[in-house]
Parts: structure tokens; C-alpha cells; sequence
């Protein structure tokens, strides 16, 4: 059984029907890439899986509780100006645990640490969210999803703006929670990521999604990793590509 | 010397009425910066004055029907602030509208009915007294209301503070987390027409945004921190608060612009001379060298 099924789901925006007739399981314990052009519904799934959006039509079907589902918007989404440090961001994503009230303690904080060393900005604990580049912002973002325990980890695109070293740590990071047994969903554009990282890709088009393998999407896309998938992508080169 | 501090700040405070109009200024100023501090850095700095307009109505039909009944007045201001607010926040989520044009229109309704409501029933003296407020008429009565609407104010900002900071950062994370953010952001709406409210009978509804607003933006030039924000606002508000106060009483002087323009001043000083980003000190800053040293070549 996996947390996370899309039975006959139907999502509409302001109207218009953005996916349809999308079915499917997402692995437990894997990285599923969620690819496809702009404008394809990546962001509209997204928001329907975090419970933000009700189905026009049909079901998601998670048992992952509401606070232990994480959500990664672009760093565009965020009010980077806002005065708060490093530490403190991280220690937000005790929420589901503290909620609004309840004090942190000391074995938090040293979590929080341990959470900081392991993604190398232990010496930014206290410089303001404004002051980072990308990738250190990026880096302590996904600090909070690790201090929230996450489940289930929705990304988008996690890798832009992002420096090499800084996608490294972050691919370390999450192939050992989905190692654990995290669900996590990544929107990808960049096919190189994605073969490195994805286990099952759920590619969207057309309305539609449709369920590749990933080394099967490599091969359609020439046999290497380029930096982007070719586009437009089309279902119909996918058909039966998935191998279970 | 000491005849002198004497006369100048201690003196007046021998009269009940400024000793009362100090204790008034005291409570607005701990309660009304830290609300400043959060507009500010929501991008919502011109809010206050929306809403400052949207509470006018309410108080001109407290009027209307009570007299110069300060809870009467306090309790119209508030039922049509939160009013405004609420229809302001429906339209834009109906229509998609951005709140801040959905706000401005609904505060420029409701200034203009205000100000009918209040010619309507009273003189000119009447509208001047609303608009700018007379710290030092303040009774016993009103310094109660005030006093217990700035600590109901600073008892609910610290009972949201967590979910407000993360409701400004990143409204998703807690939508999320299941805690609807628009009851975060409808309760400190709610927090700010309370405080206008309670500043109305001291300051006037329009110069209570002031002690709001300004030592919080005045406060954006010394720190970068939230805490050391809304510690140095409420420093300010009080002195501001204090001295304007002592200003008033010995030049003769209204108490409100008193209060207002020396906060201001100290704004204009402080975007001149200030620690962050005052003009001084993108002109000063120094450029901090590495902490490695550079490779032998």
C-alpha cells in the first residue's frame, strides 16, 4: 500500500481543466521527478496533493498526515526580506510538534545544529535570511523540512539558481530521507538531475500524465543526459514505457 | 540644574491631567510599535492609514447617538474598522482584487461618510477633535479604555507572534501545516483597528497610525533583527510619547503633532545618520577583508 495514490483525479483552475484522468501510485521511500513543460499542471498537482486545491473530479488518497507533509515553493514564493536567521527558519519546522505556544527546548536546538552541520551552513546560524546567496537559502530550507520529519517532501525545482556543491549536499540529503522512507515528489527540468536522482517519473502533457521509467526516458531523450529534456515532450513516445 | 530638570520635565507632571496623558502615551506606545513593525514588514505601511479612516464612520455614529461618549465612540470605531477590514479582505478573495485596492476604495466610502456623519451632527470643533484627538483630555475613563485595549494588544500579538513571523515569511508552510493563514492575517487586521481605536481619543484617528508607523520605520535604520525592531520602536514611542508631551505643555503646543513630529524628526535623523542603510552609512561602510589570506602566488 503507498501513502500517496492519484485515483481518477480532475483538477480544474478559474474553470479550465488543467489534468485529467491522472492515476497512479508514488513509491514509498523513493524520488518520484514530476517533469514536464511550463504550463503542464506540475504546480496545480503540487497544490491538490497538499490538500490547497480540491479536485474537480476524483481523489488524492494520502495517509500522510497534514503536518507532516512539506512543501517546497520556489525561493520566488518567499519574503526573503523578512528579519529572521538561519537557526530560526530551521526551528520553525518544529511546528508540527510546537505549534504556535509551546517553547523550544534544548534537544531542539541541538537538532537544529546537527541538521545545519550536515548541510555545511553551521557557520550561517545566525546571518539573516536576506543576506545568503540561493544555494544557502536553499540549504536552509531543506533544514526545516528535515526538523519538520517530513513524510512526504514536495520540491520545486530545488535546484535552480543553486550552485554545484550546494545540489550535491542537497541530492545527499534527499536520497537519505527517501532512504528512510520519506515520499518525496521533485519538479525537475533538467534531465542530468534527474537521472541521478528519480526512481520514477511522472511526466505530464497534454492534460494528461502518463508514468515513465526513468532510464527509458534517458534512452528516448538520445542516450545521454542532456542539460534540458527536449521539448515538446510528447505521451505518445512514452506508451507503455513504465516497466511494472 | 536640578531647578531646572525639575521645572522642565518633572513640574508638570504635578497635574493630574498630564500625568494621566503620560500614563495614556505610555500604554499606546507599548502597544502600537510592535503592530507597526509587522505592517512595515509586510509591505503594508499605508494600511494603517486605510484603516485609521475606515474606524471614522463608527466613532461619528458613537457620537451621533451618545454624545461624547468616549466607549460609545471607541465601540462604532471598532465595529466598522473590523467591518471595512473584513469587506475589504471578502472582495479581494471574491473578485481576486488585490486587498489594497479593495482597502483603498472601501476607506475613501468610509472617510467620506464619516466626515458627513460627524457635520451631520456636530461643529467643526466636533470633527477636529476626532481627527486629531486631545492627549490631554484624557478622564479616568478613557485612560482605563486605553490602558486595557493596549494590554488585550500585546497579550494577543504574543499569542499569535510564532504563527504571524511564519505567516510573513512563507504563508504556504502554514497553510500546510493546516493553520489558515487568514485568520493569523484577519486577527492582527484586527489588532490594528483595537490600537487605532485606543489612540483616536489621545491622537486623533489620524495621528494614531503615526506612533504605528513611524518609530517602526525609524527602528528599520538600527536593526536588522525582529526583536531588536519592535524593542527600539517601542523606545522611541515612548520618548517620542514623553517629550512631545513636555513640548506641548510648556510651548503651548497640540499634544498629537507634538508627540507625531518628534518621532518624525527622529525618522528623518535616523535615515540620515542611522546604523543599516542610513545615506551615512552606505557612504561609510567599510569593506571587511576575508578571513583567509589569499594563496603565495
Amino acid at each position: 500500500m503507498s501513502r500517496l495514490q492519484l485515483d481518477n483525479l480532475h483538477l480544474s483552475r478559474g474553470g479550465h481543466t488543467v489534468l485529467e484522468q491522472l492515476n497512479g501510485r508514488f513509491q514509498d521511500g523513493a524520488i518520484t521527478a514530476l517533469i514536464g513543460a511550463n504550463g503542464a499542471g506540475k504546480s496545480t498537482l503540487i497544490a491538490a496533493i497538499m490538500g490547497m486545491l480540491t479536485p474537480a473530479g476524483g481523489q488524492v488518497k494520502c495517509t500522510v498526515p497534514k503536518e507532516r507533509r512539506a512543501w517546497l515553493p520556489q525561493q520566488l514564493a518567499l519574503d526573503l526580506s523578512f528579519p529572521m536567521s538561519v537557526e530560526e527558519l530551521i526551528m520553525t519546522g518544529t511546528w508540527p510538534s510546537h505549534g504556535a505556544f509551546k517553547g523550544y527546548c534544548a534537544a531542539h536546538y541541538r537538532r537544529g545544529r546537527e541538521i545545519m552541520s550536515r548541510l555545511g551552513i553551521s557557520q550561517l546560524a545566525h546571518r539573516q535570511l536576506g543576506e545568503l546567496s540561493g544555494g544557502q537559502r536553499q540549504r536552509a530550507l531543506i533544514g526545516r523540512t528535515l526538523m519538520q520529519e517530513a513524510e512526504l517532501l514536495l520540491l520545486d525545482e530545488p535546484f535552480a539558481n543553486v550552485d554545484t556543491d550546494t545540489v550535491d549536499i542537497l541530492m545527499d540529503t534527499l536520497r537519505e530521507m527517501a532512504r528512510q522512507g520519506a515520499t518525496l515528489i521533485v519538479v525537475l527540468h533538467d534531465m542530468e538531475q534527474l537521472s541521478q536522482l528519480a526512481d520514477d517519473v511522472l511526466l505530464l502533457a497534454g492534460g494528461h500524465g502518463q508514468w515513465v521509467n526513468p532510464e527509458r526516458l534517458i534512452e528516448q531523450q538520445g542516450g545521454v543526459a542532456p542539460r534540458a529534456p527536449r521539448l515538446p515532450i510528447t505521451l505518445a513516445e512514452f506508451s507503455h514505457a513504465r516497466s511494472d | 540644574m536640578l531647578d531646572l530638570i525639575d521645572a522642565w520635565l518633572l513640574a508638570p507632571f504635578g497635574y493630574g491631567f498630564m500625568r494621566r496623558a503620560a500614563v495614556a502615551g505610555l500604554a499606546l506606545s507599548l502597544a502600537a510599535p510592535p503592530l507597526g513593525v509587522f505592517l512595515m514588514l509586510r509591505g503594508m505601511s499605508l494600511i494603517g492609514d486605510a484603516m485609521a479612516h475606515a474606524i471614522l464612520p463608527g466613532v461619528a455614529l458613537g457620537f451621533l447617538f451618545a454624545g461624547f461618549s468616549l466607549p460609545m465612540m471607541s465601540l462604532g470605531g471598532i465595529i466598522s474598522g473590523l467591518l471595512v477590514a473584513l469587506l475589504a479582505g471578502s472582495v479581494s478573495r471574491l473578485t481576486g482584487h488585490r486587498e489594497d485596492s479593495a482597502m483603498a476604495s472601501f476607506f475613501l466610502m468610509s472617510l467620506a461618510a464619516g466626515v458627513m456623519l460627524v457635520s451631520m451632527g456636530g461643529s467643526s470643533v466636533d470633527l477636529t477633535h476626532v481627527l486629531f484627538g486631545s492627549i490631554l483630555a484624557v478622564d479616568s475613563t478613557a485612560l482605563v479604555l486605553i490602558a486595557g485595549i493596549a494590554s488585550l494588544i500585546v497579550l494577543v500579538l504574543a499569542a499569535i507572534f510564532r504563527a504571524l513571523v511564519v505567516d510573513c515569511l512563507d504563508p504556504l508552510f502554514l497553510r500546510g501545516q493546516g493553520v489558515r493563514g487568514g485568520l493569523v492575517h484577519g486577527t492582527f487586521l484586527g489588532l490594528v483597528v483595537l490600537n487605532l481605536t485606543a489612540g483616536f481619543q489621545t491622537l486623533g484617528t489620524l495621528m494614531a497610525v503615526g506612533l504605528m508607523m513611524l518609530p517602526a520605520t525609524t527602528a528599520r535604520f538600527w536593526s536588522q533583527r525582529l526583536e531588536g525592531l519592535i524593542a527600539i520602536a517601542i523606545a522611541l514611542a515612548v520618548l517620542a510619547s514623553f517629550f512631545g508631551l513636555l513640548l506641548s505643555y510648556h510651548l503651548g503646543l497640540p499634544s498629537g503633532p507634538s508627540i507625531i513630529l518628534l518621532a518624525g524628526m527622529a525618522y528623518i535623523f535616523s535615515a540620515l545618520f542611522g546604523r543599516q542603510h542610513s545615506v551615512v552609512a552606505r557612504f561609510r561602510r567599510r569593506v571587511a577583508p576575508l578571513e583567509s589570506t589569499p594563496p603565495a602566488a
